[in-house]
């Protein structure tokens, strides 16, 4: 599997950091730290992976939520806290109403140029690890609303983990973006102290759903008729 | 609870006759030019130099227009039917509602592009105050004497008037939007509060004030919306709401789509209203169209309609009770909700927005065996309503939180433009669906809610009462749903009958372009209002003979709700703004559109 490194260096003095554009830090493509040379030892290799299983299993497992909403997708993604849906069971109920408890954040409504500062201020209030699900047609992409006010995605300035996609999507299509988003952090490759390895993370390029479950989708060739309930 | 009258209200009066009359008499004959449309309502242009006197004389006669229900303006340069219309760049227009004569009158300005300059209506409604802001914000147009004209809904380093026909509407006839350091430095310093700017003082007699940012992201404000407090203490001397995080351009977008392809976007306008923001909107481009539909059309629209308000006065309720202090009550509401989603579902195939309705109909007929579900339904609520009051509205924490807090009268909520529930928990029998029924609502047996304290408590009791009486409609509605079609029998149905389109190549013809380029509505401007979910919702719409609107404007209750929050919190606690926020019951989308 590919990953995407990301590193983003404070002490490095850029002579143009004013213009540095969001969302900061280098980013390039690499393979699985895991399968290099040096990890292929049964200590070294063995022990690493081990230890990065066991804090990315607890990472996934307990995602606290940032209570942040936009717009009528949020409405939705309540509806996904509450008991018919109960987010409990994927240990991500804990909803926080500060930035800086919280492990991850959903753009659930549109983005506003009004409110883009706004967003990134909060965003950089989280602390590492944190991730980002941009939830519904206006986050991914602008959606239906290509017009002055709008920033035609979110992913313009944050970086993205998950796309939810719909408009808005149903509370069941976001619990399965939230469990995506386990799927991955359980792949990554984060510092294991800020002495041991090298300071980069690395996230899984996961595959596409859409490519992965076409297979499955042109099967369905018999529709519900609109005609009876 | 039963209907006490405050005010009698009468029968509504289509092109109120009289108002002209008494404005003439008093102006003389060419003081006026009158303009006729299908808007239900006396146009009056008038001149620049005699607006004021003339909106002072309305306000001021007996039985006085005494809510500005709305006030916006139109760029009128590329507008080609205007016959008889006095020659104008661009125009600003006041719409004024009487509550004792239960009708409406328009008054519009005519400007020239050179001198965008208009006195100020604050002196007679202090709510035209936000709507000013507005204007100048999208049109740039002035209003001389007003006390703070800044932008509003676009950020204040935003340059240009995005309403202005020469501006462009796409994001993307831009630079793609890019967030760089320097610039995310710029905004937010722009977005720095100073309350020397909205003549506030720091210090009072004996103590230093504090301000505090409350928004645009908090949990308690219910979306992206900012309120500035100025504290003595825990006191709130007074404050300042900010709003524009959420202008999606929905008018703006309305002169880009089809009149048939903008359905989808009035859904998103009050987003937990559904179809009911439907409803306006066509029922105003039916007027343009002349299309009278039928009685089944009628009755599912009112079904579906009352469904929406059912949800969103049950999320309502939730988040209200929560933001009070109670836990539990949302994870019931939302157990109703969805509930009601599952009949909306199965109806309209859609949760959220199902844009469902159609110009002339609706979207598709019921589904056989719709019935039980809705009975069911209708079934399941009443007692839960019930566990709800004895639970929760009966609990004396609620009870001290809320009784007596953030309370206004009738003649202060209708200077302030309030509409709605928090018209009606003053004791004002106001409500559209009885005093000026549309859709067929005159035809239904139920009650209108009233309370007489006008508190944040009596806002929460108006709506449990009123989804009781939205349940009574629906019930009348699943016992007598007519037989009939879904769809009028009409030349600009859309889409039309596909029974018309296979009689010979001239109807074929008609139907590919009225679905490939959309129907063309007949020049003229119509106008509907309805008691939507949060209070009076609007579409005025301007049609200039094409195949898309030349101005849509959408007026939303909440606006006027969130403008009038100064004037009711000042002196209180800052506890009692966050249950009086929750007693609004507003969601962004209405406010900034």
């Amino acid at each position: 599997m590919q990953y995407k490194l990301t590193r983003v260096n404070p002490d490095r003095a850029n002579p143009d950091a004013d213009n540095e554009r969001y969302p900061i830090g280098e980013r390039q493509t690499v393979p699985d730290p895991m399968e290099e040379q040096v990890h292929r030892s049964i200590y070294m290799g063995k022990l690493e992976e081990v230890l990065h299983s066991a804090v990315n299993w607890g990472r996934k497992n307990s995602l606290w939520p940032y209570n942040f909403g936009l717009s009528c997708c949020y409405v939705e993604m309540t509806t996904a806290f509450t008991a018919p849906h109960d987010i409990a069971r994927f240990g991500a109920e804990v909803i926080r109403a500060s930035p800086r408890q919280a492990d991850f954040m959903v753009i659930a409504g549109t983005c506003f140029i009004k409110m883009a500062p706004v967003i990134q201020r909060l965003y950089e209030q989280m602390l590492e690890p944190k991730w980002v699900i941009s939830m519904g047609s206006c986050a991914n992409s602008g959606g239906m609303y290509d017009i002055y006010s709008v920033v035609q995605g979110v992913d313009k300035f944050l970086p993205v983990d998950v796309y939810v996609p719909g408009c808005p999507p149903r509370p069941e299509a976001f619990l399965q973006g939230l469990q995506l988003l386990q799927d991955s952090i359980g792949k990554e490759r984060r510092p294991l102290s800020w002495v041991v390895g090298d300071q980069g993370v690395y996230r899984p390029e996961m595959p596409s759903q859409k490519e992965l479950r076409r297979e499955e989708r042109i099967q369905v060739t018999n529709l519900r008729s609109p005609d009876e309930l | 609870m039963s209907a006490n009258s405050a005010t009698a209200v009468p029968p509504y009066t289509e092109n109120d006759p009289q108002v002209v009359q008494e404005l003439t008499e008093r102006f003389g004959e060419h003081a006026f030019t009158r303009q006729a449309t299908r808007t239900g309502m006396p146009v009056l242009w008038v001149g620049r130099d005699r607006l004021i006197e003339v909106l002072r004389a309305l306000r001021d006669l007996p039985r006085p227009y005494v809510m500005l229900y709305d006030l916006h303006a139109m760029d009128e340069r590329l507008r080609t039917h205007r016959d008889g219309l006095p020659a104008a760049d661009y125009t600003v227009f006041y719409h004024l509602l009487s509550i004792e004569r239960n009708s409406d009158v328009m008054i519009k300005v005519a400007l020239n592009e050179a001198d965008l300059n208009l006195p100020t209506a604050t002196g007679i409604w202090p709510n035209a105050n936000w709507y000013e802001r507005e204007v100048w914000d999208l049109y740039g147009i002035t209003f001389t004497g007003h006390p703070h004209l800044t932008r509003m809904l676009m950020p204040s380093t935003w340059e240009g008037h995005p309403l202005r026909k020469d501006y462009h509407a796409r994001a993307t006839e831009f630079d793609p939007f890019s967030l760089t350091a320097a610039k995310q430095d710029l905004e937010q310093e722009a977005l720095r509060f100073k309350p020397e700017d909205w003549g506030m003082k720091r210090q009072g007699k004996n103590e230093d004030y504090m301000f505090l940012n409350l928004g645009p992201n908090h949990p308690s404000a219910h979306g992206a919306f900012r309120i500035i407090l100025q504290l003595d203490g825990e006191e709130i001397v007074d404050c300042v709401p900010e709003i524009g995080y959420h202008h999606r351009g929905a008018e703006k977008m309305a002169e880009r789509q089809s009149w048939h392809s903008y359905i989808p976007y009035t859904d998103r306008i009050d987003y937990l209203g559904g179809v009911m923001n439907n409803l306006p909107y066509v029922l105003s481009v039916e007027k343009l169209a002349g299309i009278t539909v039928p009685e089944r059309v009628e009755v599912i629209r009112v079904m579906l309609a009352e469904f929406f308000r059912i949800t969103s006065h049950l999320l309502f309720l939730g988040t209200y009770i929560q933001d009070v202090g109670a836990m539990t009550p949302v994870f019931f509401t939302f157990t109703d909700r969805q509930r009601a989603y599952d009949v909306i579902e199965g109806i309209t195939g859609f949760r959220l927005h199902p844009a469902w309705f159609r110009i002339g109909g609706v979207a598709h007929d019921l589904p056989r065996g719709w019935e039980k579900p809705v009975r069911d339904f209708i079934k399941w609520l009443p007692k839960r309503l019930n566990e709800y009051q004895k639970a929760a509205m009966d609990n004396s924490i609620l009870r001290g939180r809320t009784v007596g807090v953030s309370k206004y009268t009738t003649a202060e909520a209708l200077e302030w433009g309030v509409t709605g529930a928090g018209l009606r928990a003053t004791g004002l029998d106001f409500d559209l669906r009885k005093t000026r029924p549309y859709s067929g609502y005159q035809n239904f047996d139920f009650e209108i809610p009233l309370a007489a304290n006008g508190d944040a408590y009596d806002r929460c009791i108006v709506r449990i009462e009123e989804m009781r009486q939205s349940l009574r409609i629906i019930e009348q509605c699943l016992n007598n749903m007519p037989e009939g079609a879904y769809k009028a029998d009409h030349p600009l149905t859309t889409p039309p009958p596909k029974d018309r389109t296979l009689q010979h190549i001239e109807t074929l013809i008609t139907h590919f372009l009225q679905v490939s380029w959309g129907p063309v509505m007949p020049a003229n401007e119509s106008f509907q209002m309805i008691e939507a979910t949060k209070g009076i919702n609007s579409y005025y719409l301007t049609s200039d003979g094409s195949t898309m609107s030349y101005r849509t404007r959408i007026r939303t209750p909440s606006f006027a709700h969130l403008q009038q929050i100064p004037a009711v919190i000042r002196g209180s606690m800052v506890p009692d703004l966050i249950a009086y926020l929750g007693s609004i019951d507003f969601v962004m989308a209405d406010v900034d559109r």
